[in-house]
């Protein structure tokens, strides 16, 4: 993904715009601060954890620590797709917890305005208005953007929506 | 910057960075002070001890106090000033010799310290020292002067014995809460302080920083040359020793003296024995043996709880100590010591002894065995019966102990960070405690397993055996008990658990058999079924995150030697969750059996006659070609490993082998030494070794004609005599 539609004036206005790295996950593409995202890990092999909570995708080695990442595919209720992974570690900005988020694939670095953020539809579930910060209209379509502080798998758990996990999902 | 937590002093927010400057001061001089009082209260039990040579202690104990009054004053804490202040003019005295060290003049100082320790607890809360409690100060403040001043210039007059007599009335009924909350205070706020931090000595600090650029130097060689390179094996193993050295140094860093523990109980021992209405003296030894941070953490409470134990249930009352023809004064030994990877703390009295059978009165009681049972027992079982929950043996509850948490706490605690509880005791001569925990906690040996596809580690700790059940088998010998599979491990039933099936995994296809391992932790004994086994290793622990601990299932996660994950199994939690309860120990019987029963080397000479040899006599047993054989003023001798050898030959098998005149023929000579002298070694000749097995020895009566019998499998077998003491003979008249 190339960064879309930046007019001299857009770069004055820094504090205004945002970077935003693009990921995919099922047919929807999602955006996450780039300044919250501390690696691209790629594609890893996942250790699952037996008696886990469904969107905990299993247990990854990072740099001497065992990260905890979570499944976005569980998350949105989408059936488990073997094919394709990416792990994102990231962090929150206190650095209590530091965990892992598998989405299909990463797409590139996305700089947006702020003010152009679209509010989720009232229509949305639940769980989708939970994880959804809302959305950019861009050229090729919505881009939704997520916050890492309610994807941490301490707060999924505390919010009990995602226990049971999605449609496909289930142990 | 100041953090969310220490949100109480929210109305002084504009001084914040002040304030941070003023915490850094705060929190060294609290460190500081906590120190000193620490000494002080050492010096002043040993003063209590030894009240004669008294100078030095003294002195060191003013010193804390005037160190404390000197930097609160800087500092601004004058509630803290005043007090120390008033304990400082008592010491002044005590210094210079103008009172005496009364037992009341202990409690008093020991008050004292209390009520510093009180304050700084408060500090290190707050931040500030606090108003409310200037009551207190003030009873506790003419407390001392009273003991300093009053008692010298009246020379004793009938009021100040009222006083004192009043004081010592109240002391006993305030000392038991009094000395628990602050005490307790104090060591809550310590162990929160000295969880957070650690001194270390600047040296190890160097060291570590050393190898870490020497990992650093080894890392860009590494790069630079690349896997190819003819020097990489070299960088490797360079790689492989640093990590060691910078392991152990780590390792060095975490380690503290065990004596920093037992710091806490002279004091401690001192206020139970008076409320308990003991006469106790405490002694220590090893307090030099180094123990990792978090396992001193861990074993604090066990070990408190056990002191606590001896000296309210243990150590009788000195009335009754003088009856039993023991010396009033009871002794409490604490001794740590090294012992095969492990580190063993050893809480020993020389009480009354645990009675077995208020022991088995006391489980019938409670339901915890059934009288026939008990009837059954052995001594070292109903000993381990104390460690069963709900389980306490105390006659009366007191404010110390016998509130039926105890032991199995204190058991359920060590086991957890991988240690392990021992108890003996014998009536009339005392119990002894001990704690066996590993060196560090960091690095555990583990057993990898493989179940439903993924691996799992099992700590060596809780491993007990393992068991092949080839798949043939399977069906004989997996028998269920209603809806439970138990397998026969020497003929008792142990409960199976399939960890696939527990966590819900898919089973692999039906392999050629799968493997049991015996596991066994907080006394649940269990056959956990897994596919396969893989290594043993030794493995680094990570901590999960609190998702995962949730589950309550593993106690964590570790990074195997391919680079892959693995989750270590909570075996505790493991056995809860399948639903298996604890059972009693029997394991112990069967040791004990074999104890009484010995080993033996069955072997056959010319006569064919089974004999027998106590295995711990045999050393090797040799096949010498017959001509190596030489001899001496006819007798057979043999050299052995720069060794003249004498060899018996009680069934003349040499002999017979001279007879055959092979020269390649070979004879087989157990090589016999006494394990206590080591110097009396000789070689027996045999005809065939037939068997290593267990044997009980027969009594010698008339019926068997005063021989030295033996059944070995069922067979009488006669042992081998001459030997032993014997040899040391026979050889001499050689020489």
């Amino acid at each position: 993904m190339k960064a879309v539609a930046q007019s001299p004036e857009q770069m004055q206005e820094e504090a205004e715009s945002a970077s935003l790295c693009s990921m995919f996950a099922g047919e929807e593409t999602f955006g996450i601060d780039t300044a919250k995202i501390r690696e691209v890990l790629g594609r890893r092999e996942l250790e699952r954890v037996p008696m886990a909570p469904a969107f905990v995708a299993g247990v990854v080695p990072y740099r001497g620590d065992v990260l905890t990442t979570v499944s976005f595919r569980a998350l949105l209720g989408l059936p488990e797709n073997a094919d394709v992974g990416c792990v994102l570690v990231l962090d929150d900005d206190g650095g209590h917890e530091r965990f892992g988020l598998v989405i299909d694939a990463v797409g590139g670095v996305v700089t947006v305005q702020r003010n152009m953020l679209e509010a989720n539809p009232c229509t949305l579930d639940a769980k989708c208005k939970w994880l959804f910060d809302g959305a950019y209209k861009m050229e090729n379509g919505l881009l939704i953007q997520l916050d890492p502080q309610k994807l941490r798998p301490s707060r999924l758990a505390e919010t009990g929506m995602f226990r049971q996990g999605g449609a496909g999902e289930g142990l | 910057m100041v953090t969310a937590d220490k949100s109480p002093r929210t109305n002084d927010l504009p001084t914040i960075p002040d304030k941070r400057d003023v915490d850094d001061l705060t929190q060294e001089f609290i460190a500081e002070s906590q120190d000193g009082l620490d000494r002080m209260e050492r010096c002043l039990t040993e003063l209590e001890a030894r009240p004669h040579d008294s100078q030095q202690l003294v002195g060191e104990i003013f010193r804390a106090v005037h160190t404390i009054k000197g930097t609160t004053g800087f500092l601004g804490f004058n509630r803290l000033e005043k007090l120390a202040h008033a304990g400082e003019h008592l010491l002044g005295s005590l210094r210079e010799g103008r009172l005496a060290v009364t037992e009341e003049l202990i409690s008093g100082l020991l008050r004292l310290l209390d009520g510093l320790r009180a304050i700084l607890a408060l500090i290190e809360e707050t931040g500030g020292e606090g108003t409310r409690a200037s009551d207190e100060d003030s009873v506790l403040i003419t407390d001392l002067a009273r003991l300093n001043g009053d008692d010298l210039e009246t020379a004793r007059p009938s009021a100040p014995v009222i006083s004192t007599k009043v004081a010592e009335e109240a002391d006993p009924a305030m000392s038991p809460a009094e000395a628990m909350t602050p005490a307790a205070a104090t060591q809550g706020t310590g162990s929160s302080n000295g969880d957070k931090t650690l001194r270390i000595d600047v040296e190890v600090l160097n060291r570590m920083m050393n190898l870490v650029g020497e990992l650093v130097l080894t890392r860009n060689q590494m790069l630079q040359s690349g896997v190819e390179a003819t020097n990489f094996p070299e960088l490797a193993r360079r790689l492989d020793s640093v990590t060691a050295d910078l392991r152990e140094t780590v390792m060095q860093a975490r380690m503290q003296p065990v004596g920093n523990l037992f710091g806490k109980f002279p004091r401690m021992v001192r206020d139970l024995a008076r409320t308990c209405g003991r006469d106790v003296r405490i002694e220590f030894s090893g307090q030099e043996t180094g123990l990792d941070k978090s396992l001193l953490e861990a074993i604090k409470d066990p070990l408190t709880h056990a002191v606590r134990n001896s000296v309210d249930h243990g150590i009788e009352s000195p009335a009754d100590r003088v009856l039993a023809g023991k010396p009033a004064e009871g002794c409490l030994r604490l001794r740590a010591f090294h012992q095969s990877g492990s580190v063993v703390i050893e809480v020993a009295d020389d009480g009354a002894g645990i009675a077995i059978e208020r022991v088995l009165a006391k489980a019938i009681e409670r339901g915890l065995v059934t009288t026939e049972q008990a009837k059954e027992m052995t001594e070292r079982e109903a000993l381990q019966l104390i460690f069963l929950p709900g389980f306490s043996t105390a006659a009366a509850v007191t404010t110390v102990s016998g509130r039926g948490v105890g032991m199995d706490v204190v058991r359920a605690n060590v086991e957890k960070v991988g240690g392990s509880v021992e108890l003996e005791s014998k009536v009339g001569f005392g119990t002894t405690l001990r704690l066996r925990v590993p060196l560090t906690l960091a690095i555990v040996p583990a057993l990898v397993v493989r179940s439903g596809g993924q691996s799992f580690a099992l700590p060596q700790t809780t491993l007990v055996e393992l068991v092949y059940i080839p798949a043939r088998d399977k069906e004989k010998v997996v028998e269920r008990v209603g809806a439970s599979e138990v397998y026969r491990l020497r003929e008792r039933l142990l409960p199976m658990v399939w960890l696939d099936r527990l966590l819900g995994l898919k089973s692999a296809a039906e392999a050629h058999g799968f493997y049991m391992a015996v596991l066994e932790a907080e006394g649940c004994r269990y056959g956990l079924v897994v596919e396969d086994l893989l290594a043993p290793e030794e493995i680094v622990v990570k901590p999960l995150s609190a998702v995962l601990r949730e589950i309550g299932l593993f106690s964590g996660a570790t990074v195997l030697g391919n680079g892959t994950l693995a989750l270590i199994l909570d075996i505790a939690a493991t056995a809860a969750r399948a639903g298996v309860k604890p059972v009693m120990e029997e394991e112990e019987q069967i040791v004990e059996i074999q104890r009484e029963e010995a080993s033996f080397l069955v072997f056959e000479d010319r006569a064919r006659e089974r004999t027998a040899l106590p295995l711990g006599v045999v050393e090797r047993i040799e096949s010498v070609p017959i001509n190596r054989v030489e001899y001496a003023n006819g007798r057979a001798l043999l050299q052995y490993r720069g060794e003249l050898l004498q060899l018996r030959d009680d069934g003349h098998v040499l002999d017979g082998m001279e007879m055959l005149e092979d020269e390649n023929a070979s004879v087989t000579i157990l090589i016999c030494g006494d394990p206590e002298t080591k110097a009396a070694r000789m070689g027996i000749v045999v005809r065939r070794v037939l068997d290593v097995s267990d044997g009980t020895v027969l009594e010698k009566d008339t019926t068997n004609g005063e021989m030295d019998l033996a059944l070995v499998k069922d067979r009488l077998t006669t042992i081998f005599r001459g030997f032993a003491g014997e040899v040391g003979k026979n050889w001499r008249e050689v020489a």
